[in-house]
This record gives C-alpha cells, sequence and structure tokens, in this order.
C-alpha cells in the first residue's frame, strides 16, 4: 500500500470539515476525490500534501507516519488549480529550483529537466517565462515540475479546472499517459465527474466533508450506493414510488414503447432533441420529466405529443 | 475642422498650465534665483550655498538631518517589511486584528499626535510615572534628541510603509509561496527566492517616499528637536523669520536636490521591467 489515510478528520471553526475519512491506495494507481465544492475534497488533499493539520487519524505513506510532517519534509508534490510556477523565474529556473535546493550536480539537473520538458512536449520553451505561456502550457510545466522531484505520490488539486474545455480533454489525456508510464500514484481532485470517469483507477465521491462511495468509474456509474452519488455522477431520472421510496434510472435505461403496450407507467412526448448518433426525449409522467436516450433510428417513429408507456432495463430504489 | 481638433486640446490644458505656472513653476524658478542673489554685494553668485557648507553649525545639521533621514527610512521599511508579512501570511485573530488597526496612526492629526508622544515619553511623561509606580525613576532621554524625532518618525512612516508593501504581498498567490514549500524550501529561501524578487520595487518605492517627506519634516523636529543641531526644516523656518530669504532660497534648493535624488532613484524604479514582468 502507497499511501493510508486511517480515521481522518479536520474539523473548522463553522462546523466544516472531513470525518472519518478511510483511504488505502495502491501504487501507481490513479485515486479521484470527486464532488461539489465545499464538500472537503481539496481538503484531505491538502492534509495529505502538509498544507493542513489533521485533528486525528493518521497518514502513512510506504508504512511510515507522515501526517505530523510539513510539506517541505514529505515525499509528496503539489500542483495548484492555477498561479503555480513562480513569475520571475524563466520555465528552466522553474524546474531546476527543486533540484539545487536536493542538490543534484548541474549536469546531471540539466538532463534530467529536459528529459521532463521533452515528455510533457514543452521542450521549445525552456527559456521562456510562465507569462509568455498558455494556461494549458503552464500547467503541464506544473506537473513537469513535481514529477522532476520524484514524488512518491503526486497531488493534483484541480488542475484542469481553469482550462477550456478543449484543452482540459486533451491535458487529461495527456496526464493519464504520463502517469501510466511512470507508474506514478496518484491523488486528483476534481469536481467534473466527466473528467473523473475518464481518467481514474477509483473514484471517491465526497459529500459534506465524509465518503459517499468508493469505487471504480464503472462500479459507481452502475452500482451507485446513495442517493447522493445517483444524482452526482451521470444523467439520472428521479420518481417517487407509491410507497415514499424513490426509483432512479437512468436515460439510456428507459424504454419507450408505442401506447398500446402493457406498461404501468405512461407519459406524453415533450421534446425530441436529436445529440448527434442519439436522440434525447423527455416526457411528461405524471407531475415529473423523465428523459430517455433512444437510438437515432428508434426515435424516428416518435413524434411531439405522442401517449406512449415506458419501461426501465434497469432501476435503482433509494429511501 | 482639422486645425480645430488641433488647436483644441491645447485650450483644454490651458487652464491647468496657467495655474500650474502661477502657483508652483514661477515660485520654483524665483526660489532659485533668489538662492543665488547676493544680500551684501547685491550681485549674483554662491554665497548664499558656500553660508552652508562653510559654516559647521549648518552642515552638522544637514548631517544630523540625513542621518535622521536615513535611520528612520532604514527603520520604518524593515519594521513594515516585517509586519506586513506578518499580516500577509499569518491568519491568527491577532493578526486580523493588527490589519486593522495599523493604519489608525494615519488617522490622527501629526500635531495631536507629537504632542500625545511628548506626555507619553518626556522625562516625566507616562512611562516615568509608571516606572515610579514600581520604585524606579525612569528617563528615556529621548526628548531634546534625535531618538525621539525618530519614534516619531516611525509612528507616522511605519501605516504608510506597511500599507504600500502589503499591497505587493497580496499580489503574492498562496499557491505559489505552497509550491517553494512542497519543493522542500526553507522560510529564508521563500523569502530570498520569492517574496524579495516579487516585492522589492514597491519596498524601494516606499523608501524613497518615506525619505523625500522626512527630508523636509518640520513639525516633529520643531516640537521635539533640540536647540542644537537642528533638522534642515527647522533651520529654514528660523532663516525665513529673521528675513535671510537669500539664505532660505538656498537652503531649500538643497533640499530639493537632496528630494531629487530619491525622486530619480524612483522614476528609475518604476521605468524598468523585469523581463518576466512584460505581458504580466
Amino acid at each position: 500500500m502507497k499511501l493510508q489515510v486511517k480515521n481522518v478528520e479536520k474539523l473548522y471553526g463553522n462546523g466544516d470539515g472531513i470525518r472519518d475519512i478511510n483511504l488505502d491506495i495502491e501504487e501507481g494507481e490513479l485515486l479521484t476525490l470527486l464532488g461539489p465544492s465545499g464538500c472537503g475534497k481539496s481538503t484531505i488533499l491538502r492534509t495529505l500534501g502538509g498544507f493542513i493539520s489533521i485533528d486525528k487519524g493518521q497518514i502513512l505513506i510506504d508504512g511510515k507516519e507522515v501526517h505530523n510532517l510539513p510539506p517541505e519534509k514529505r515525499s509528496t508534490a503539489m500542483v495548484f488549480q492555477s498561479y503555480n510556477l513562480w513569475p520571475h523565474m524563466t520555465i528552466f529556473e522553474n524546474l531546476a529550483f527543486g533540484l539545487k535546493i536536493k542538490k543534484v550536480p548541474k549536469a546531471e539537473m540539466s538532463k534530467r529537466i529536459e528529459n521532463m520538458l521533452k515528455l510533457v512536449g514543452m521542450i521549445d520553451h525552456i527559456k521562456k517565462y510562465p507569462t509568455q505561456l498558455s494556461g494549458g502550457q503552464q500547467q503541464r510545466i506544473a506537473i513537469a515540475r513535481a514529477l522532476l522531484l520524484e514524488p512518491t505520490v503526486l497531488l493534483l488539486d484541480e488542475p484542469f479546472s481553469a482550462l477550456d474545455a478543449k484543452i482540459r480533454v486533451q491535458m487529461r489525456e495527456e496526464l493519464k499517459q504520463i502517469q501510466q508510464s511512470l507508474n506514478m500514484t496518484v491523488v486528483f481532485v476534481t469536481h467534473d465527474q466527466e473528467e473523473a470517469m475518464a481518467v481514474s483507477d477509483r473514484i471517491v465521491v465526497m459529500n459534506k466533508g465524509v465518503i459517499e462511495q468508493i469505487g471504480s468509474p464503472t462500479e459507481i456509474y452502475d452500482n451507485p450506493t446513495t442517493r447522493y452519488v445517483a444524482t452526482f455522477i451521470g444523467e439520472m431520472n428521479f420518481l417517487k414510488n407509491t410507497d415514499g421510496t424513490t426509483l432512479a434510472v437512468r436515460p439510456e435505461d428507459v424504454v419507450i414503447n408505442a401506447d398500446n403496450a402493457d406498461t404501468s407507467i405512461e407519459g406524453i412526448i415533450k421534446t425530441i432533441m436529436i445529440l448527434g448518433h442519439y436522440t434525447s426525449i423527455s416526457m411528461e409522467v405524471g407531475d415529473t420529466t423523465v428523459h430517455a436516450y433512444v437510438p437515432r433510428l428508434k426515435a424516428n417513429k416518435f413524434s411531439i405529443n405522442d401517449k406512449v408507456s415506458i419501461s426501465f432495463i434497469k432501476y435503482y430504489t433509494y429511501n | 475642422m482639422e486645425k480645430e481638433n488641433k488647436v483644441l486640446p491645447y485650450l483644454m490644458m490651458l487652464p491647468s498650465i496657467l495655474l500650474m505656472s502661477l502657483v508652483v513653476i514661477y515660485p520654483i524658478i524665483m526660489g532659485v534665483i533668489t538662492s543665488f542673489q547676493q544680500q551684501e554685494s547685491g550681485g549674483y553668485g554662491f554665497e548664499n550655498y558656500r553660508y552652508f557648507f562653510e559654516n559647521d553649525y549648518h552642515t552638522t545639521g544637514i548631517w544630523y538631518t540625513l542621518k535622521i533621514v536615513v535611520i528612520t527610512v532604514v527603520a520604518a521599511i524593515a519594521i513594515s517589511y516585517l509586519l506586513a508579512i506578518f499580516l500577509r501570511f499569518s491568519n491568527t485573530p491577532i493578526s486580523r486584528l493588527m490589519g486593522k488597526l495599523y493604519i489608525l496612526p494615519r488617522f490622527i492629526p501629526a500635531l495631536v499626535a507629537v504632542n500625545g508622544m511628548i506626555t507619553v515619553i518626556r522625562d516625566s511623561g507616562l512611562i516615568n510615572r509608571i516606572s515610579q509606580v514600581f520604585g524606579y525613576n525612569l528617563h528615556l532621554n529621548m526628548m531634546y534628541d534625535e531618538k525621539g524625532i525618530i519614534l516619531m518618525n516611525l509612528w507616522f512612516n511605519i501605516p504608510f510603509a506597511t500599507m504600500m508593501i502589503s499591497a505587493a504581498l497580496s499580489a503574492i498567490n498562496d499557491s505559489e509561496v505552497e509550491a517553494m514549500r512542497d519543493v522542500s524550501a526553507s522560510k529564508t529561501m521563500i523569502f530570498t527566492n520569492l517574496i524579495l524578487p516579487l516585492t522589492y520595487r514597491d519596498v524601494f518605492v516606499a523608501a524613497t517616499f518615506i525619505f523625500m517627506s522626512n527630508i523636509s519634516s518640520f513639525t516633529t523636529p520643531y516640537l521635539m528637536g533640540a536647540t542644537y543641531p537642528k533638522m534642515m526644516g527647522v533651520t529654514l523656518f528660523d532663516l525665513y523669520n529673521n528675513f535671510h530669504y537669500g539664505r532660505a532660497a538656498a537652503l531649500s534648493v538643497i533640499m530639493f536636490l537632496f528630494s531629487s535624488v530619491a525622486a530619480s532613484i524612483y522614476i528609475y524604479i518604476n521605468m524598468r521591467k523585469d523581463k518576466w514582468e512584460v505581458g504580466r
């Protein structure tokens, strides 16, 4: 086990914070902390990096307690959301700073910096200053700077959330590639569930300072254990049952039948939107709206205001 | 139409140019001319200037002024820098309270502040009386002495310098500091490699401001200073009261020259852009 978090608690004066945090992170794993802002995901990451002290519990890296050490004594490296680079230093100087502190010989230092810049595709920018680079390029350098220190665990605090959507997708692919090729242990914080699904080996879904569910992206998507997780990950329809429980169905699990079919739920088609290779149909069912994703060809036979009956391939029930 | 447009801007500037000429430029020119007028022979020459540099009483006064101002600048900057760093990076109830209070001295009128300070530090003042309660008879010996003047200067200038340096420090992001800690940099390294390079300009600007405003200070040395040596501002007041207009003018020019050294440092620092700042 590379990184262990045992019963960690950190509470702030206003009652916010994290409670009962338990995590086991394997070597070479990319674990994502996912949740809305204020759920405590960044707090966990910052306790791992040593920027926040903990009230209770233990943090172990390679079996050794680290929770009393300051950031400068921990073998972790952190990449922040933005303003990562020191603005008055060139890219080379930014990368060299940490290595100088570690007293790496000059020739070796230059070689390692060049290799790292090649890895992140930024070797041409070695003499530039951070302000001369785009946001995405700056984050590449920030990741390179963190990797150069050969951290035991790399901590990423929403590193791509300040970037354009297109660059963000590209960056997360690159990150995944680098992480796999170096077999890095990574803890990644994001509020973007799509980003979490795309890069993670396992996802930790957080809610108000506690862990709601831990699992692989498929487990989390296919078997959300709580209603909160079901709401937060992917699209979901919620229908009230007569017994007070809630029925949850993913739009792709909704089947629309012609009106005469023998199912109990009836609806009226309200909108039909073509979204590329599939069509999104919304229906009025009682006083709620149900969304369904239907293959294009099957959707052709429906039109607005059609009375239909619907059935579900798969559904979940929550209290 | 085009001709009109060329004249219009000058016309619009004319009132302020006239006003400036009348109240600033004209007195400066007259002052410089007066400083070269020789009282006895009537002609023009350096007699008024020579008076200050060939007279021990006045050279001592000039050196005394420079000494007080330099000590004020160095001490005010050092204290303000530490205070501003504390306010920026410490997040405790005490630092938050100090962050609100440090500016307070600037709201107290100078005369009130000086008189208040006198009642505290004079040999029969508050501190002396408190010491008597404990059976001592403490004399600070700060009145009619440079120590008192410097203390008062610090009262006036620390809030100002702290404010300027705080503004510069607030431009440094937490993540920039944390990223340095993350690569194992010590506090000293963070100061020399990050905080100093990103704030030295504002520190110099604050220093030049303090220098310029204190080289001609009057209220504090007049109320708290000794009869000898005197700071230049007080000497200027004496000369003027005794109708030595030529000498007063010469001393003004000398003070102006000292100020312009500071002013040129200020301009140089503001004009100079480091390479990394392009596009920032």
